[in-house]
């Protein structure tokens, strides 16, 4: 830092973003048509209309003022979050949303040059206000582009894991949930919902959950099978375990779940016919009871 | 990745917050016990303090929070002793109970009035014309944002910074005051957006305590923020069972109004009744604040119970399973905990108990 | 038939009892405090005694939270049945509320729980020796 002490620094900013912020509102029509002019210039955006990319331009460049104006990023975020919501899906890219921000910065940095020019002392202290906040801004709108991209990718994640997990009715109260590949804890949640509602669709009496297909399980996962079972049971409905190996078994046993307490048989053939055999159990009990009554 | 945590982070953040509001307690009891004198008052706004505090902790820089717990607890003094004396000067009053008109009632409803007026001067005029159109004319933001060829982000965004703007001007109004230093509006417009990055740029938390009047003027602020959104915050009181029921029913219509699956509903609302049959059964009587909270990578639901019941000894073990002091299961406190993202709990044994669990939402 | 389910001056409580054979249906419609709880215990109890009910069903589907209060409850309604020689099938039991009651680390104990009404009353069938309809194939 130049200046000769941070507090004058921070005065001369006070002082000077306002006339900044009036310059640039002033400007609007010219700089933002400019920008969008440079937007697609640089071939940025392509996948949006001109249209859209002057109206989106139009609503950053008011935002970016308020910024500057405010000091609070908390609303660009806003905007920014909102923006790659409706942009993510219509393929735009990372480095197309930083350009376009860097670009306005330059427009911007550009026309002030051109307004102060003639007095350098006054347009170097006018660009020392002007760019932390510039930087500031264009940081803002990346990470709400990238985080906002995140969220679409886990999203997209979950529906994948959605399909990955069915719950297939077999027969009349029967289900079964075969799961395949790496239960994380979030994944194990959703099975257990997926699971609960499934049981109240079908009306099942029993379910079959197969995990030939699981590699192995952490302590969370481990007990979130157990309450599973648990909960599954206060809904009147009976869980077999299949294909739990050897390793997943001690897993369980060392974090002391009560093997004893959860059904589990060998393979998912056995499991299925365990489960016909408590239905049929129920069934030939109900018929026996029936055939009393006449 | 700035402001988005994992998963697991969540427990250690609880904790710190948890140890940091332990190590106030004997700060902002110094502060009050050298301003008043009656043990009970103190005891009263020692918690009173607490809760605040917790409640802003979310919006406030770590480094801010014993400044802020400080300058809470002095506001908390003043106000007490204007109220103190308010009753004094009117005690005469309670005798004369058909007294429907006080004069000083319009005067301060002419100053509000003017304070708003000012306020709104001091706005921009498309500022004043977006609040405006959507604050009295009920407006939607999209329709406004169709007219304006901007984008409902936009309009939102934009009331959300006059909104922040508009509280400022109205309390400086009110005060009928001027700034004393060029630092005090950008330090009360971050406070009044809950602009962590910026409060922490601008050393928020050192300019309250340097600065009298922003010290004064960010409770109402700060609890303005709070109340901002009517429908999406609650103070219910809890004394009977029936409290109990709804309380957790209001907290499943505030979580819902921010996207919680129905499963993690059901996990608020049971976390909900658990805290508050404590409160019934060990208190007597309590209170329960049930708010939204936004961060800037996620949102959430924070609940705040208090109650005035003869405190818990041993916090560390109420949080272990099967510890119970009424012969219950000992599900309370260590099955709230699990069902919640964070819980702590402040407890002065003989004063009161102060639970704040908040979960957040999964999928924003 | 409903019965009454409340005594002079108190105020009605949120739960039917229907009778049904020798069987019980009592139909929760919203969570019960203290007081009602307790009502509903005394009048659960008189009526098993004045029917001679071998079974109980208490359907729960109204309600969307359940507590340790609650769970401890019903647990405990559960077992004074039994020692009036009436087996009590929880039924009706959310799947939220399910998820919720297994991770506050609740659990009904040996109390039966069944999916709805109509398994329920099989269940009882099944454990009873089909009490529904004729209350004296005890001896199958």
């Amino acid at each position: 830092m130049e200046s000769p002490a941070e507090q004058d620094a921070s005065t001369d900013h006070e002082q000077l973003l306002p006339e900044l912020v009036a310059h640039l509102r002033s400007s609007r029509t010219q700089l933002r048509q400019e920008w969008a002019n440079r937007i697609t210039g640089a071939s940025l955006l392509s996948s949006m209309t001109p249209q859209e990319i002057f109206s989106e331009a139009t609503s950053v460049y008011d935002n970016y003022v308020e910024v500057l104006e405010t000091g609070s990023v908390e609303a660009l975020q806003h905007y920014a979050q909102n923006l790659s919501e409706r942009i993510i899906p219509r393929g735009v890219e990372t480095h197309e949303v930083v350009g376009i921000v860097l670009l306005l910065r330059d427009v911007l940095a550009r026309s002030l040059f051109e307004k102060y020019h003639s007095d350098f002392a006054l347009l170097n202290r006018i660009l020392d206000a002007y760019e932390p906040a510039a930087n500031r801004i264009a940081n803002t709108v990346s990470v709400s582009f990238v985080q906002e991209r995140e969220r679409v990718i886990r999203q997209q994640q979950d529906s994948i894991r959605e399909l990955s997990t069915p719950v297939l009715q077999v027969r009349e109260r029967l289900l079964i949930l075969p799961i395949i590949g790496v239960l994380d804890a979030q994944r194990a949640r959703q099975l257990t919902e997926q699971l609960l509602s499934g049981i109240r669709a079908h009306r099942a009496k029993v379910v079959v959950v197969d995990i030939t297909g699981v590699p192995d399980v952490d302590v969370s996962v481990a007990n979130h099978l157990v309450q599973t079972v648990d909960a599954s049971r206060l809904m009147g409905a009976g869980v077999i375990i299949t294909g739990l190996s050897s390793k997943i078994a001690q897993t369980l046993v060392r974090i002391g779940v009560d093997l004893s307490k959860v059904n589990t048989v060998g393979d998912l053939q056995g499991g299925i016919e365990e489960a016909e055999r408590l239905l049929g159990f129920t069934v030939r009990r109900a018929a026996d009871a029936d055939r009393q009554q006449e | 990745m700035g402001g988005s945590e994992p998963a697991n982070g969540q427990v250690h953040g609880a904790l710190q917050v948890h140890g940091t509001l332990v190590e106030l307690t004997p700060l902002i009891r110094g502060v009050i016990a050298a301003r008043m004198r009656d043990p009970g008052v103190v005891d009263d706004l020692v918690q009173e303090t607490l809760a605040r505090v917790m409640t802003t902790a979310s919006r406030l820089d770590d480094g801010a929070l014993a400044p802020y717990a400080v300058v809470v607890a002095r506001n908390l003094v003043n106000q007490q002793w204007r109220t103190e004396e308010r009753a004094r000067r009117h005690a005469h009053r309670f005798l004369d109970p058909a007294e429907p008109h006080r004069p000083e009632d319009d005067v301060l409803r002419l100053e509000e009035n003017q304070a708003v007026t000012s306020a709104l001067a001091r706005l921009s005029q498309g500022e004043r014309q977006t609040l405006l159109a959507h604050e009295l004319e009920g407006r939607a933001t999209a329709e406004m944002a169709a007219e304006s060829g901007s984008t409902t982000g936009a309009v939102a965004a934009q009331l959300h910074r006059t909104r922040a703007k508009l509280r400022v001007e109205y309390l400086l109004a009110l005060e009928q005051s001027r700034l004393p230093s060029h630092r005090c509006r950008p330090v009360l417009l971050a406070l009044s957006g809950g602009d962590r990055r910026r409060q922490r740029e601008l050393d928020a938390a050192g300019h309250l305590l340097e600065c009298q009047f922003c010290s004064q003027l960010s409770g109402p602020l700060l609890d303005r923020l709070q109340a901002d959104n009517d429908d999406e915050e609650a103070l219910l009181p809890i004394q009977s069972d029936k409290d109990v029921v709804v309380a957790r029913q209001r907290g499943r219509e505030i979580a819902a109004q921010i996207g919680f699956s129905p499963t993690d509903l059901t996990l608020i609302a049971t976390a909900i009744s658990e805290i508050a049959r404590n409160a019934v059964r060990f208190a007597d009587r309590g209170q329960m604040r049930i708010r939204t909270i936004e961060g800037s990578a996620r949102r959430g639901v924070v609940i705040v119970a208090r109650d005035r019941g003869p405190g818990i000894p041993d916090v560390q073990r109420a949080l272990e399973d099967g510890y119970s002091t009424y012969g219950g299961m000992g599900l309370g406190l260590p099955g709230a905990s699990r069902l919640m993202d964070e819980l702590h709990i402040v407890s002065e044994l003989g004063k009161g108990t102060t639970i704040t669990m908040t979960k957040w939402c999964t999928d924003p | 038939m409903p019965t009454g389910n409340r005594s002079e001056g108190e105020a009605p409580i949120s739960v039917s009892i229907l009778r049904q054979g020798s069987y019980l249906i009592a139909s929760v419609y919203a969570a019960l405090d203290d007081d009602e709880l307790g009502r509903f215990q005394r009048e659960l109890i008189r009526q098993i005694m004045a029917f001679r009910s071998r079974g109980v069903i208490i359907d729960v589907a109204a309600l969307d939270v359940m507590d340790s209060f609650g769970s401890r409850s019903l647990r405990d309604l559960a077992h004074m049945t039994r020692l009036q020689g009436a087996i009590t099938v929880i039924v009706g039991i959310h799947p939220d509320v399910a998820f919720a009651m297994v991770q506050l680390g609740m659990d009904l104990g040996n109390v039966r729980t069944e999916l709805g009404l109509e398994e329920g009353l099989v269940l009882l069938d099944d454990l009873t020796g089909g009490g529904r309809l004729s209350p004296v194939s005890r001896s199958r």
